[in-house]
């Protein structure tokens, strides 16, 4: 009887059983009007000035809505910590965050759309088409394959403030439909 | 070592099955465990005398990456340095360069990253020789089992531990040559300074590895200058290019040639003072790095600027700390070749001890708390 070939991955210790699948988005509200706004920079190259257009237009086009924050996560490599996330559920309605434009950042970017979503509030996470695979992978990993983002063409970091601009109010709709009832989902 | 490589070939022994070796090989293929070369599939009792010769609960936790939801084990890590081809006496060093690695942004986001750094491995004291290590001519590799085998398992375990693949988790737009085989040992013998880890603060004479993550590395030939001025100033030129220089500053390394090292310690300069020269003299004017749209920055991140004060030399190394700037000495004393690297973040300067339980030259000391 030969010896069997282990396993190097060690993903039978990980019990797959025993993690959660399937994600329960937060409840979409039927519209943005009255909405406190949090927005999420990751600190990739025109994120903050992305989001913020966003917000404005969003402020703008329902009616008092406003951005009640905008915050920037510490590391855009590893996830929202529990006490930001805290933050956007106390003093906001729905979360805007991104920009997924790096290898681990479009990872963890997902991962905090999920981690909003758990903790009640609506997400809308932002990455560029690049990185996609990564951004799926990643929602894969944490039991919410099916998890949808709004994916943006590639490149985002060498628009300049006119071009980020204009990708904003092609966006904000995106981000209106992901955010509200409109998301059908 | 040598001797016996180079005898005439006697026939496999009796009793091999290859075709079953190549079943097996393909099986490991098969289930997506290769970083793309045959792997030696991990049996239980080879695996046991690789955690035999590390001496460490296979329990143990080494790693972990909370965004991916994994960590490593000693038992994983056994298992991936048996597929990468190590011997069992390697493990330990496997070990500490993984310790060492952990020092690294490799616990950030690094495995991910688009720049797809590879580490570089450093190993001194007697486990140099006692394994076989290569300090001498192609220390970059390849052709010596240790030297390529070690780098191979942190990239395995990478791969199958963390399940940072190409194309999925991991990023990297074009990788970098030799991103999973970089590992020398410092050649200590011709070193005309004292070894890295005693730099770091380790006894003389311990085995102990050093790690970080390069961006990328390019070679400097200077064979005709006797003035370490000159030979300096090469260095200085080809650290400070703009190429793979991101943020504010960037920090760097030199793998040294035995030549190049003996010429600048014969010139009265150590490390120490090496350092000193480059950190002062590495960098671009602000005119140069306008040309390249990089003399501005957005918080820590280069881009465009307004290109003024054009004469204003922007330095590279945010100091001449041992930190900035690694220094190694390896390869052939044949030519004056040494190799510039260019780190992917902050190195740690630590150097970690290779703890072999049943070597007998083990050392006493336990590891560093990290």
């Amino acid at each position: 009887m030969p010896n069997a070939i282990l396993d190097p991955t060690g993903r039978a210790d990980f019990a797959p059983a025993a993690r959660p699948r399937g994600l329960v988005l937060a409840p979409r509200p039927p519209g943005l009007a009255g909405l406190r706004v949090g927005l999420m920079n990751n600190t990739k190259h025109n994120a903050a000035l992305l989001l913020a257009e966003i917000g404005k237009l969003l402020a703008a086009e329902h009616a008092e809505a406003s951005v009640t924050v905008a915050d920037t996560k510490p590391n855009f490599a590893a996830p929202a910590p529990a006490d930001l996330i805290g933050r956007y559920r106390r003093e906001c309605d729905v979360v805007i965050t991104g920009v997924g434009d790096c290898g681990s950042c479009s990872a963890s970017a997902v991962a905090d759309g999920i981690l909003f979503e758990q903790a009640g509030l609506p997400a809308a996470v932002i990455c560029s088409d690049a990185f996609a695979v990564t951004a799926t992978a990643m929602a894969e990993l944490r039991g919410a394959p099916d998890y949808r983002y709004i994916v943006t063409e590639h490149p985002v970091a060498v628009l300049d403030a006119e071009q980020v601009r204009e990708r904003a109010k092609r966006l904000a709709p995106e981000v209106v439909a992901l955010l509200t009832a409109r998301a059908g989902q | 070592m040598t001797t016996a490589a180079r005898s005439a070939p006697a026939g496999p022994p009796a009793g091999l099955d290859p075709d079953a070796a190549q079943a097996a090989i393909e099986h490991c293929y098969e289930q997506g465990w290769s970083d793309g070369l045959p792997l030696v599939p991990a049996t239980q009792p080879l695996v046991d005398t690789f955690l035999a010769a590390a001496g460490r609960s296979p329990d143990e936790v080494i790693g972990r990456l909370p965004q991916l939801d994994r960590v490593v084990t000693v038992r994983l890590a056994a298992i991936n340095a048996v597929l990468a081809g190590c011997r069992p006496e390697y493990f330990p060093v496997v070990l500490a360069a993984w310790e060492a690695l952990m020092r690294e942004r490799a616990t950030g986001g690094g495995w991910q990253s688009t720049s797809g750094p590879a580490p570089l491995i450093v190993v001194n004291g007697p486990v140099r020789t006692e394994l076989g290590f290569n300090a001498a001519g192609g220390a970059f590799g390849p052709g010596f089992r240790p030297n390529a085998t070690v780098p191979r398992a942190i990239g395995l375990i990478v791969r199958n531990v963390y399940g940072i693949r190409p194309h999925e988790l991991e990023q990297a737009t074009q990788g970098l040559p030799g991103r999973w085989s970089i590992c020398l040992a410092e050649n200590e013998e011709e070193s005309p300074w004292p070894p890295l880890a005693s730099e770091a603060g380790l006894p003389d004479g311990i085995s102990a590895v050093s790690a970080t993550l390069l961006r990328t590395c390019e070679f400097v030939d200077n064979r005709h200058t006797s003035s370490a001025e000159q030979l300096l100033g090469d260095f200085a030129d080809t650290i400070g290019r703009s190429g793979s220089w991101i943020f504010q500053y960037a920090a760097a390394g030199v793998v040294f040639c035995p030549e190049h090292a003996q010429l600048l310690a014969g010139a009265g300069f150590d490390r120490t003072q090496v350092r000193a020269w480059l950190a002062e003299r590495c960098g671009r004017s602000t005119a140069e790095l306008a040309r390249a749209g990089k003399d501005g920055l957005d918080g820590r991140v280069r881009l465009p600027g307004d290109g003024e004060p054009a004469a204003h030399f922007q330095r590279m190394l945010s100091s001449d700390d041992r930190e900035n700037l690694l220094i190694a000495v390896a390869g052939a004393r044949n030519a004056g070749i040494s190799m510039v690297i260019r780190l992917f973040a902050d190195w740690s300067g630590a150097a970690v001890p290779v703890d072999r339980p049943d070597a007998a030259s083990r050392t006493t000391d336990k590891h560093e708390e990290s």
